[in-house]
């Protein structure tokens, strides 16, 4: 039944960002409610609705740890400062529900006043859907911050570290609530890259005492289908090493995989989320390009350590879309776990490690690669969508890590 | 009945357009019309030349007319009691004051009635000979005759013996001004500084300008930009890319000499300003800057209306007086009835070949022209409303349907304005060329307000040979927020009085 679920036991997990698209219908009705034309609790309803289908989508692509789609979200910012004691938003109606908000603080945050920005309440109705992982995400304090005019704290550094903390009590929710991973978004940093040293030991303040596989996204925005940003990776080092968390989310598709060299130069020795989908293109990629993307990775971190997923969230692409792409993700991800656990000699069926039936498992569509792209292979053993995963073969614990920091 | 002055201040302005109103009811109260299903809207038409006739009747479609049988025009609509839910008289008022305006305004009733406006189908009018079915507005002939316009300019300009530019109110483009150019730049080159800082400035930088005009911009910018380059000693110069779009490949050629001193740095695309994506895809996200100057009023375009709460689109048939066909058939020596096969022939093939393969009509090239310069000069549209029967079903642009429209359409009750359909189209494949700290800074004929389309006429007019129609502003704005740009109107530096204003676009956020 939904709900009893563990870590994902397969090579090369095949994982989400967070977000998932919002149709023009969605769009409309969210706006609707910032207008005040309906009501939350109805607002409420459609997405426990929409939040179910994003969930069955993602299986059925054979997602292997999925997500809510950050769906009752109004964007990656608003969502949790309308939610925060403390900060004050003048105007909450909205011309359309995706505009963020003009936040401020006026006075130092309140703390350790009990009080619950509701995630792990989010968490708990995800959970309930699936029998599959759950990656939860949310939104790290820097990037918070930038967008609160804050006239409190005598530096950024006071904002950044308060914010850090109230997410931290929501970690702490989040994890006695069930979560096993969480993942901190900072889409902002990528623009204040002088600021990545106080981003990180913001991050480590949330992390502190929570003993969960801890994963952190940065990127270079997703607002409206658009970077915001550009730029390398190398603004992240050395910093990012200090960050007590387990997996670093990257962006490679849309950008290259030049900064793939900074693992190595800087000696990541924790696990990747390789970005392998471009999610500002409508243009769908076959799983050839995904297996490519991913053996490319390989030569700079080891199959145990490496994540599989799309640059960003899917927010903005059309749902159909997005489905065909997660569907190639998973079927590109499918021809190299193939290629890794086959033995020297070739020969079906005898390789030295077997895959878990949910490695294998592809949703519709998956595993038939492009004409002509050679990449036509699909898996053998699929199991229905919505079955658990069968035999675990361990992924190396990145819980381990978490616990260490913790 | 309702009676709505747009022409708020020329009413307080002017005692002859006061004087009109009252001969105006006189008649409208004389006449058989259903008062209570009439409403009159008096614009100030400042285009001297124009589409309108100075008194128009303006059916307003109780439902959406059935369509023929494929390849057949849309049936006529039953005009009348039994397929109109109200009747709109358009007034000029400008036209009007000083003339017989009870006999236009009776005349223009009996001509509607004569065409079967008392509930019947409806029949041509011996007096209108018709060049076209009812078609959305950007959908007329007379967008094919704003495209001939700019594909035969030389034989345009070879024909009136002046310049396109010169025919633009003040003589010249609104493109020259080099203090606005050199503000763009330094603010340019403070963005390049910074993000050469961080290691994330392109090796190549990006300029682009959209519909070049005789070059006069690009030549004043790139000017600017060698000079205030070597002062500023990043060697920026040596990175630039200027690109020059437009769709005239004629005046494309006029403007690459106007700036051959800069040689490789300036590239020339014939492109579609409607679709810059098709030619320009490969700058997405890699350019600093768009300029464009009086291209959007251009560009095809719809209006829609909401009149007593329901959305209507605005439908056009162009048509030419029957006294001014036998006119224009005498000069060439063919007849009314073949104007309408003989234009659409114009449209097709343009002056050099009309000449060619009609010479018992048009013995040379600048005799075609004549004919084209005749027939666009006698064209007048007749208008309708045909309700729109959900916004959703309304294809906008390529990218865009009709929902766009909604927070307008609403917020403002009854209203008429224009989709800007072109402008759209290209303001919205152009955002995506922008780099993260690029920019779109917009010379052109914008509204600025909702407001405004209570409070003047804005177009469709003819300027020489094109069409001109004012710019939805607040649709750019609301479209331009949808996808995270920020939108900015301020008045046209070089001149702050024109009606000209600029739009400045860039992410928000």
């Amino acid at each position: 039944m939904p709900g009893n679920v563990s870590e994902p036991q397969v090579l090369l997990p095949t994982t989400v960002v967070g977000s998932y698209p919002v149709p023009e219908w969605l769009g409309r009705l969210k706006t609707e409610y910032y207008q005040r034309r309906i009501s939350a609790q109805h607002l409420g309803e459609i997405h426990d609705v929409v939040i179910k289908a994003a969930i069955k989508d993602q299986e059925l692509a054979g997602i292997d740890i999925v997500s809510d789609g950050e769906l009752r979200r109004d964007n990656d910012i608003g969502y949790f400062l309308a939610r925060i004691p403390g900060i004050h938003i003048p105007q909450r109606a909205k011309a359309d529900y995706y505009d963020y908000y003009d936040a401020e603080v006026t006075r130092p945050l309140p703390e350790e006043d009990g009080a619950s920005l509701g995630l792990a309440a989010d968490f708990a109705f995800t959970r309930q859907q699936t029998h599959r992982p759950v990656k939860f995400s949310f939104t790290g304090p820097f990037s918070l911050s930038r967008r609160i005019r804050d006239s409190a704290y005598p530096s950024t550094g006071g904002l950044v570290r308060a914010l850090a903390r109230r997410l931290n009590a929501e970690a702490r929710s989040l994890a006695r609530a069930g979560a096993t991973l969480l993942q901190i978004d900072e889409p902002f940093l990528a623009g204040y890259r002088e600021h990545a040293g106080l981003a990180i030991e913001a991050v480590n303040i949330v992390t502190d005492g929570v003993g969960v596989t801890w994963a952190l996204h940065v990127c270079y925005g997703n607002r409206y289908a658009r970077p915001s940003w550009e730029g390398h990776y190398d603004f992240l080092f050395p910093a990012v090493k200090a960050a007590h968390v387990d997996q670093l989310v990257l962006e490679f598709a849309r950008k290259g995989l030049d900064d793939l060299r900074l693992l190595r130069e800087h000696s990541w020795d924790r696990s990747l989320g390789l970005g392998v989908i471009d999610v500002k293109s409508a243009q769908v990629e076959t799983p050839g390009l995904v297996a490519s993307r991913i053996r490319r990775a390989l030569g700079y971190v080891p199959a145990e350590r490496l994540m599989i997923n799309p640059d960003c969230g899917l927010r903005h692409l059309p749902p159909e879309i997005a489905r065909q792409k997660l569907r190639a993700m998973v079927a590109g991800t499918a021809l190299v776990r193939a290629e890794i656990t086959r033995p020297p000699g070739g020969g079906r069926g005898s390789g030295t490690r077997r895959l878990p039936a949910a490695a294998a498992r592809s949703g519709p569509g998956a595993g038939t690669g492009s004409p002509g792209d050679g990449t036509g292979a699909a898996p053998a053993a699929a199991a229905p969508p919505g079955e658990p995963a069968a035999p675990p073969a361990r992924r190396p614990a990145a819980r381990a890590r978490a616990s260490q920091h913790a | 009945m309702e009676i709505e002055v747009r022409a708020v201040a020329k009413l307080r302005e002017s005692p002859a357009a006061q004087a009109v109103l009252s001969p105006i009811v006189e008649a409208l109260c004389s006449s058989p019309a259903d008062l209570s299903r009439l409403r009159v809207v008096c614009d100030w038409i400042q285009y001297r030349s124009n589409f309108r006739e100075p008194v128009t009747c303006r059916p307003v479609l109780a439902a959406v007319p059935p369509a023929g049988p494929p390849g057949s025009p849309p049936a006529e609509s039953p005009p009348g009691s039994a397929g109109e839910s109200c009747l709109e008289v358009a007034v000029d008022l400008r036209r009007l004051a000083g003339a017989d305006a009870a006999a236009l305004v009776a005349s223009a009733l009996a001509a509607r009635a004569g065409a079967g406006g008392g509930g019947g189908r409806e029949r041509p009018s011996p007096a209108q000979i018709m060049l076209e079915p009812w078609v959305p507005g950007r959908m007329s002939c007379i967008w094919r005759f704003n495209t001939l316009y700019w594909q035969a300019l030389s034989h345009w300009e070879k024909a009136t013996g002046r310049e396109y530019e010169q025919a633009l109110p003040g003589g010249e483009s609104d493109a020259r001004n080099a203090g606005a150019a050199r503000e763009l730049i330094l603010e340019l080159f403070s963005i390049w500084d910074d993000l050469a800082a961080r290691r994330a400035l392109p090796g190549e930088l990006y300029v682009l300008e959209i519909g070049v005009g005789n070059g006069s911009q690009a030549r004043t910018w790139l000017d600017a930009f060698a000079e205030l380059d070597r002062s500023h000693g990043r060697d920026y110069y040596r990175r630039l890319h200027y690109l020059m779009g437009d769709y005239s490949a004629h005046v494309l050629e006029r403007a690459r000499q106007a700036v051959a001193h800069h040689g490789g740095h300036v590239s020339a695309l014939v492109l579609e300003a409607t679709r810059p994506a098709v030619t320009l895809g490969f700058l997405a996200g890699k350019t600093f800057l768009v300029y464009m100057s009086n291209v959007y009023d251009n560009l095809p375009t719809d209006e829609v209306a909401c009149i007593h709460g329901r959305m209507y689109r605005v439908e056009v048939r162009a048509f030419i007086r029957a006294g001014d066909a036998e006119r224009i058939a005498g000069r060439f020596g063919t007849t009314a009835g073949q104007l309408c096969s003989l234009t659409d022939r114009l449209l097709r093939i343009g002056p050099e070949l009309m000449s060619e393969s009609l010479p018992q009509h048009f013995a040379d090239t600048g005799q075609a022209v004549s004919f084209w310069q005749e027939v666009w000069d006698a064209i007048r549209l007749a208008e309708r409303y045909v309700p729109l029967e959900g916004l959703d079903t309304y294809r906008v642009a390529p990218s865009l349907t009709g929902e766009i429209l909604r927070p307008l359409l609403e917020a403002e009750g009854d209203v008429r304005m224009h989709v800007s359909n072109g402008a759209l189209s290209s303001f919205a494949g152009t955002l995506p060329l922008l780099h993260p700290f690029g920019r779109v800074v917009c010379h052109d004929l914008f509204l600025t307000g909702r407001h405004q389309y209570r409070t003047g006429f804005c177009g469709p007019g003819k300027y020489d040979g094109s069409v001109v129609n004012w710019v939805n502003g607040p649709l750019l704005q609301l479209l331009a927020s949808r996808r995270g740009f920020g939108v900015q109107f301020s008045p046209f530096r070089q001149r702050p009085s024109a009606n000209v204003k600029t739009l400045t676009a860039q992410v928000r956020d």
